[in-house]
Parts: C-alpha cells; structure tokens; sequence
C-alpha cells in the first residue's frame, strides 16, 4: 500500500506538477508511443529478415573457407570469453595484472589464426570478411596506433627540435587530411610506388593507413593528458633522485593515460566505425558484405532491413567497447582506496 | 656540395631506369598466371546479374562466369581464380599495378579507356551490350518509343542519362516533359506513384530495381535502347599474348552459341568429330588437331574445357539474366549476329 503511495506520489510530481506539464507529457508519450508500435509492427510484421537469416554466417565470416571456419570462430569466442572475464573479474586480483597482456596478444593470435602458416593451412587476406575483419582491422590499428600515438606526443614536448618539429608537423598534417584521402592513398598509391612484385597485401595497407592516421589524434589525447599534469610532480622526481625516464616511466606516463582514456575509449570506437569506409575501397568487411548482399536478385530491396541490422551490430561493438572502458576506469581509479 | 648532390641525383634516377627497363621485358602476365596457377579476377561484387555474393559465401554473376571461362581456359580449372572485389575509383589502378590479371567488372569500353593516352588498357570483346531503356506498365500497352509522345518521363537529372533521353527524343521529334529526380531511387518512386508514363535508365539496372517491385510483371522494358554501353572485360596494355588469350577465350563463348555447342552436347560433339575425319574446323577447334590453342599460348583443348564449366555465351546470358532467372532482361542486342544481335565471333581458324 505504501509503496503504490511512493509510486503515485512520484508520478504526479515527475508527470503532472501542472496541467501544462500533464498535457506536455501525455503528448509526448502518445508520440513515443505510436513511433514504438509502428516500429514493432514493421520489424513482427513487415520487414522481411531472410538476408540476414540466410546469411548469417556470411556477416560473420566472410567468404573464408568453409573447411577452416573453426579458426575465426576460435578467435571470435576467444575475445568473447576475454571480455565476459575482463568484465567479471574482481578488481584486485593476481589474475588482473594478466589481462592487458593477454588482450594485447588477441591481436597476433588472431592474425596467425586468419592467415594461417606455421602448422596450418595459410588463408589469403582476400578471402577474410565479415565481423571477422571488421574485428581484426580495429584490433589490428588500434593495436599500433596507440604505441605510436604515445610516442608522437612524447615527441612533440621533446627539448630536441627536429624531433619537436617533426612531430608536430606529423600531427597537424595527419589531422588535416580527411581519413578516405588517406585510406585511398594507402590502397591506390602505395602500391604504384612499390617495385613490381612485391606487394603488401589490402588488410594490411588498411591498417597501416588507419593506424598512421588515428595516432595522430591520439597523440593529441595523451598530450592532453601529460599537460594535465602540474610541474611540481617532476620536481618532486627529480628530488626523490629519479632520472627522466624513470620519472616518465612511472609517475608521469601511467597518469597521463588514466586521464586521457576517456578520449581513446572515443577514439576507439570512432576507429571501428571508420573501418566501414573500407567497403568503398574493396574490403569485405561487415559493410562491404551488406553491399554485395543487396546486390543478390534474392535480396534486391531489402535495404532497410540490411542496414537495421547492421546498425544493431555496430551498436553492440560500441557498447561493449564502452562497457570496457569503463570497467578499465573504474580499476584505474585511485581516489577511493 | 650542389656538384655532389646533382651527381647522386643523377645515379640515382639512373639506377631507377634501370630498373624500369628491366622490368619492361618481363614475362607475359599469361605466363605469371601459369605458374601461379590462379587467375586474379578484379569484379565488383555489388551489381545484380552481374557480379553479387551468394548466401553460402561465393561470387556470381555474369562477371564471374568470364572470370571462371578464362581460369578454365588458362588453367583447366574454373576454380582456380580468385575474386578480388574492386570498386570503380580503384579498378584501373588494380590493373596499372599487377593487383589483378583481368577486369570483369561491367566496364564501359570507350576510346580514352582503351588509348594509350588514357588508361592504356587493352579491351577484350564486349560481354554485354548495355544501354540507357525505358520501362513501361504492361497495361499502358506502350511497346515503341514512339507511342511516348506527349508522355512524362521520369529522369535522374544531372547525368548523361538525362541527356541521352534528350537527344534521343529530339532525334525522332517526339516531344516528352522530363520529371527530374536526384538518384535511381526516387525516379523509381515516382514512376511508382504514377508520377510519369514511363522511366529511363541503364536497362540492366532497369531490370535489377524491377525485382524489388510488388509486381514486376506488370512492367516491360521496351526494346528501344538510347545509348551505347558495351561492357567489356579488360586487361593491361601491351601484353599481346594475354590479351589474345582473352580475346578469344570471349570469342569461344559466342562461336559455341554459334555452333550450337553447349555443356550437354559437348561431349557427344567431342565424340562425333574423334570419329569423322572430314569434320575439320570441328575438330581443330575441339583441339582433336592441334594448332589453335598453341597460338594463343594455350592448351589445345581450351575451348572444350571452357564449355565444360561455363557453357556458351547464350547458357550463361540465361543462367543470370535470361526469362527464368531473377533479373530477366530480354536479349534484343545481346542475341547472337544470326537472331538480330550484335555478338558475333571472328571465324577460328
């Protein structure tokens, strides 16, 4: 009885204060309401889900070979388990101090799972598609864009001036450049420069071009960081007899980091959306796979449907991505011990 | 200083010719593709009937049987090429840099494409005649352009289909008021909506948007075509010997239409020429005599293995754009030379 009381006192004053207030709300509502239903009646009733049911594993995997399909689904279920961890884990634990390494590892794992060679059958680069190398062109570029993001902004508060100027120029040109010019440059112009023959395969020109490019504006999120940081902390250092490099190393770096991941998380997840631009240069992945769905006479028309889907998936890489974050944060806090 | 460093440039640029011209009398890339034994196919992958993917992952289309008649052909096998997805900023660049062997990505062939002052591409015979169409609802009981006039027709404003429409038009004297649209979509919708009589497009993607219709029987495509679009496959500039192989590979396609020679009948033919000595043309160009795939630097049972795989040009034509597949398009200019088309095939001897 009392908590219907609680209940309709909360309504009334976070509904209907006024009569303004309920006419306001109760409009607003209708809308949401009849938006919701048309929704719900066009996803039950008329959307037609056969390109996606049909091709499930395809947005998944590509057109990878069906005898070795055990690998990317290896891979896949091997970040899956490491986030459901990561996500689970207590906060201080042994364990804990394992997890970067081994989600730095994720990478190379699987790129010898998707490429194959020692031991097992070797998979050309042409032939990964799907979530699978929207995954791996992320990891991949996020992977070597941080180390180096790190590097130019260390570089750019350098004392050594070719090395100052030479970072900085790196940056501001970086940022310059709208991220297609430089994707197209890395798929069209890279390879007319190299000798006959020789030839670094799509993938990973992509990932080059997308880790030279997100570097550049991580180097300016960590510089944000390391200026956060007063002064007094490397003359307090300095007094404690540390030398440069143990001062960066220990006091200055790790807290620069915890400041700035809130912008990497963004950038993060801004570089796993950019790998969409990809389809329009060629690569299968999870886009680019939607595009030669809807080219199927069996699919014709289905547009809708195909890009609600894929709106779905992006947005449940983001969230995870998110969620991620700021289970990271939140282990990282130092406030409240 | 300046004397030291002209002269380093100088060896330097030297050095790079060198390298330019050793790499001139490389190899034909035919022969590159023997000993890789795999065709690099460039397609596009997102057009209907042309190049798409399938549900369980693997390319098809028109494109594609090209790509699979020239493995067969170059390789014995049709499975032994690999689909390099291309999109049209990228494709000639792919060719220019040995990404791929072969285009076979719907590629319009035109002087500036074909010329060393352009592209420097070499084209092989067109695949598929292409042109701007007009559809019509079937119970308009239209059939012939002339019967449009006075007609709003519905347009993509800005391109040359817009003008095509125009000089087409203005050439018969017939007069029409154009409703213009920004893309293919809309001017799908408004002919829907029974904005105008009839819309125009490239007949082939006429005929794609037509199978996401509710009824697409209800609308033709009539046979008056407005512009000129052969597609045609493509490989790299100077290099005779792959650009022969191509060429006739192509070729082989419409003569066994010609002939009547077809994926059920082949070995029956096979037989039948083994047995009658007189047969002569048959059998040099089943390779029972050799001499022909010699000459093009293949095996002389090229064309043999080519209709195995594929079938001829009139089997495929059916198999992805014919009455009973998903995105029928009426032959008209892609009939053989014989039913008032255009393909023909120079005679293979």
């Amino acid at each position: 009885m009392k908590k219907l009381e609680t209940i309709s006192r909360y309504i009334k004053r976070n509904f209907a204060s006024s009569k303004l207030d309920l006419t306001i709300n109760t409009f607003l509502l209708f809308i949401i309401w009849s938006f919701l239903v048309k929704i719900i009646y066009w996803i039950r009733f008329n959307a037609e889900w056969d390109i996606v049911t049909k091709n499930f594993p395809l947005y998944l995997f590509g057109s990878y070979p069906k005898a070795e399909l055990w690998r990317p689904t290896l891979w896949i279920s091997v970040i899956i388990t490491l986030i459901i961890v990561t996500l689970s884990c207590p906060r201080k634990n042994n364990y804990t101090k394992l997890l970067p390494i081994i989600w730095i590892l994720i990478v190379p794992l699987g790129i010898f799972l998707l490429a194959g060679g020692i031991g097992i059958t070797p998979v050309a680069s042409t032939d990964w598609g799907g979530i699978t190398l929207t995954l791996c062109l992320t990891l991949s570029s996020g992977l070597l864009s941080l180390p180096l993001g790190i590097l130019l902004a260390i570089g750019r508060q350098s004392n050594l001036f070719a090395i100052r100027k030479f970072c900085k120029l790196y940056i501001e040109f970086m940022r310059a450049m709208p991220l297609i010019a430089v994707l197209f440059f890395g798929q069209l112009l890279i390879p007319i420069f190299l000798p006959m023959g020789l030839e670094i395969n799509r993938v990973m020109r992509a990932v080059l071009a997308f880790s030279l490019f997100t570097a550049s504006y991580i180097a300016e999120d960590i510089r944000g960081g390391l200026q956060a940081i007063p002064n007094t902390q490397n003359e307090a250092a300095a007094a404690l007899g540390l030398d440069s490099i143990q001062t960066f190393q220990l006091i200055i770096m790790p807290q620069a980091i915890k400041i700035s991941l809130p912008a990497l998380t963004n950038q993060a997840i801004g570089l796993l959306q950019n790998t969409s631009l990809m389809s329009i240069l060629g690569l299968v992945e999870i886009f680019g796979i939607s595009r030669s769905l809807l080219a199927n006479p069996n699919f014709i028309g289905k547009y809708l449907e195909g890009y609600v889907w894929l709106a779905c998936i992006y947005w449940l890489i983001c969230t995870l991505m998110a969620l991620l974050s700021k289970n990271l944060e939140s282990k990282l806090n130092t406030d409240n011990i | 200083m300046i004397k030291l460093y002209l002269t380093g440039l100088m060896s330097l640029t030297l050095m790079l010719s060198g390298c330019a011209s050793l790499e001139n009398d490389k190899r034909s890339r035919l022969d590159l593709i023997k000993t890789r034994d795999k065709l690099i196919c460039g397609v596009s992958g997102k057009i209907p009937g042309f190049s798409f993917l399938k549900s369980d992952g693997s390319y098809q289309g028109i494109d594609i049987e090209i790509c699979k008649a020239l493995a067969a052909a170059f390789l014995g096998s049709p499975n032994k090429v690999q689909y390099r997805p291309l999109t049209a900023p990228e494709r000639f660049t792919a060719i220019k840099t040995g990404e791929i062997d072969v285009l076979s990505r719907n590629t319009t062939f035109n002087l500036s494409r074909d010329s060393i002052g352009g592209n420097g591409l070499t084209f092989a015979p067109v695949v598929f005649y292409d042109g701007q169409g007009l559809m019509v609802k079937s119970n308009s009981k239209i059939t012939r352009i002339e019967q449009l006039n006075d007609a709003n027709i519905c347009v993509g404003s800005g391109t040359t289909t817009e003008q095509n429409l125009n000089d087409a038009f203005e050439e018969k004297k017939i007069n029409y008021k154009p409703i213009k649209y920004q893309d293919l979509n809309q001017v799908v919708a408004g002919y829907l909506q029974g904005r105008c009589k009839a819309m125009t497009s490239d007949r082939s993607q006429l005929a794609a948007a037509r199978t996401g219709f509710k009824n697409p029987n209800r609308h033709i495509i009539l046979n008056d075509v407005l512009s000129k679009e052969p597609l045609a496959p493509a490989s790299i500039g100077g290099d005779q010997k792959l650009a022969d192989a191509v060429r006739w590979v192509i070729y082989s396609l419409i003569t066994a239409e010609e002939l009547d020679i077809n994926k059920a009948n082949i070995d029956k033919k096979i037989k039948l020429a083994t047995e009658d000595k007189s047969k002569t043309s048959l059998r040099r160009l089943l390779g029972i005599d050799p001499g022909l795939g010699q000459k093009i630097g293949l095996s002389d049972d090229f064309f043999v293995n080519i209709i195995k795989s594929t079938g001829n040009y009139g089997d495929i034509y059916n198999k992805h754009l014919g009455k009973d597949s998903n995105l029928p398009i009426p032959r008209g200019l892609n009939n053989l030379y014989s039913k008032d088309g255009l393909h023909i095939a120079p005679p293979m001897k």
